[in-house]
């Protein structure tokens, strides 16, 4: 690394470094309390991989560019200069923590190691070496809020086919008009994902229910938040707030995807409209009985996971269990569950990085759980959590069906 | 217009779970030569905005579409 990349860099780390973060930096009097709550040192036990072990790796580069004493006696102390070995230390850092926030949560002083990591990941973009996966993807959906009106006609086609998936699945009712589309005046916005799966569930008990409702033009997952990129992350959000402005709804729901659920519910600012995960809107339609279940009719043992940007870091924690007690005959709750549920190690993007081994390794203490639940299904109510949990169930060959929420309520309508 | 293309690889992606279709294609594409034209099969709706998106940003051309049934077939050229 050149000199006046470091340059560039240090002042890139200055212009990131809010005073809470600089708090965080200071605070820490590395108790080393956090080891045990991270579900990748729990997998994988080395000091990198503990929440403080993380966050070293930044407040080391803090201390020797912004504290006295990493600039006057580098040699004391812990300071670290910005390199190419520091960068690799960074990479590691940032995208071995999913965001779960398990750690703060058991911190005495609430230190938010993943806010922390904020600035490895800016670092790592000024750098151009953050994870190639996830700039392709943020890319990608920055250029579709540009230029969606070239891409609506083919999205458009192939969504009629999906309506005809649609009126089967509602007992053969005419396909026309079941996934309503640029709706002017709709109640709700529902937003899916890239998958049919997440389109077709959800517009089964929206139509179900008799919602006033359309679907969005674009994927509710934000790739920027997880490069760490907070104009990319804004403007991939604002694609949906301004389409939901333009239509006039008073409400925006959004699929099973925890990041897409937390984002425009609380990093964007108010909105007039509501935001809602589709699992508290299955849970009010139920309540309203505007649809019902097959009640009891799941025999097999079921659990829950907390996806952890929809229960830690979003609060949603009743809705998907009474839905699923309601569903499920024997339903049984992890331990720890809630705020102290274990993430699965999915998050933060990671699904979408070439980690499968680093994953599974790091997914055992979710193994662990699951296990000792006896339970037959997993359910959960985030595509990235299913996605690992599969990867889990793979890793260590076991006996289980993963599942998704909005998916059991669709086929268990009565 | 397809069925003068050729291919020379063909990507299976139908039912993955997001994001990997994009994923999986743009690591594909990294390791073919210049020229060469990939053939992504899939059945997600989203693939039709994410893949024109997707080649847009990275200098690449989508040639052809193709639907037969509910499988979506992106004929992907590398141009760079």
């Amino acid at each position: 690394m050149d000199n006046e990349k470091r340059k560039e860099l240090i002042g890139l780390m200055k212009t990131r470094l809010t005073r809470p973060m600089r708090y965080y930096l200071d605070l820490c009097t590395r108790c080393g309390l956090c080891y045990d709550t991270c579900h990748v040192f729990y997998g994988i036990p080395k000091k990198e991989y503990s929440p403080v072990g993380r966050a070293e790796v930044v407040r080391r580069i803090f201390k020797k560019y912004l504290r006295p004493s990493g600039k006057l006696f580098p040699f004391w102390g812990d300071s670290k200069e910005i390199d190419d070995h520091s960068m690799d230390e960074l990479l590691d850092a940032a995208f071995s923590c999913t965001a779960c926030r398990r750690c703060m949560v058991h911190c005495p002083f609430a230190i938010d190691t993943p806010f922390l990591l904020g600035i490895a990941k800016s670092l790592l973009i000024g750098n151009e070496s953050a994870p190639d996966e996830l700039s392709i993807l943020a890319d990608g959906a920055v250029e579709k809020g540009k230029s969606i009106d070239e891409f609506k006609d083919g999205f458009r086609e192939v969504i009629k086919d999906l309506e005809k998936e649609v009126a089967v699945k509602l007992g053969g009712v005419p396909p026309e008009g079941l996934i309503p589309m640029d709706k002017a005046g709709a109640d709700i916005l529902f937003v899916g994902l890239s998958g049919a799966h997440s389109i077709v569930h959800p517009a089964v008990i929206l139509n179900s229910a008799g919602a006033n409702w359309t679907l969005s033009w674009f994927e509710a997952v934000n790739f920027g938040a997880f490069l760490g990129d907070p104009r990319k992350m804004d403007f991939i959000a604002n694609r949906i707030i301004n389409e939901a402005k333009a239509l006039g709804v008073k409400e925006v729901v959004i699929v099973e995807c925890g990041t897409a659920y937390r984002i425009p519910k609380y990093l964007m600012g108010p909105q007039p409209f509501k935001v809602s995960s589709i699992v508290e809107v299955i849970h009010r339609f139920l309540s309203e009985g505007k649809i019902k279940l097959n009640e009891k009719t799941i025999t097999d043992p079921v659990t829950y996971h907390d996806p952890c940007q929809l229960g830690r870091n979003g609060g949603v924690y009743e809705e998907p269990r009474e839905i699923l007690s309601a569903l499920a005959a024997d339903f049984r709750d992890m331990t720890p569950n809630r705020k102290y549920n274990w993430c699965c190690g999915g998050g933060g993007g990671l699904v979408a990085l070439d980690n499968e081994e680093f994953r599974i390794k790091s997914g055992k203490a979710k193994y662990d759980q699951i296990v000792a639940t006896g339970a037959k299904i997993v359910v959960s109510a985030c595509e990235n959590c299913i996605f690992q949990l599969d990867t889990i169930k793979a890793g260590y060959s076991m006996d289980v069906e993963m599942k998704s929420l909005t998916e059991l309520v669709a086929e268990n309508l009565a | 217009m397809a069925e003068d293309i050729k291919a020379d690889i063909t990507m299976d992606l139908k039912g993955m779970k997001c994001p990997l279709p994009v994923v999986k294609v743009s690591q594909q594409v990294k390791k073919m030569r210049v020229g060469q034209v990939l053939v992504a099969e899939t059945t997600d709706p989203g693939a039709h905005a994410d893949f024109p998106a997707w080649a847009k940003t990275s200098g690449n051309e989508i040639v052809s579409t193709v639907r037969e049934g509910d499988v979506s077939k992106f004929f992907i050229k590398k141009l760079k």
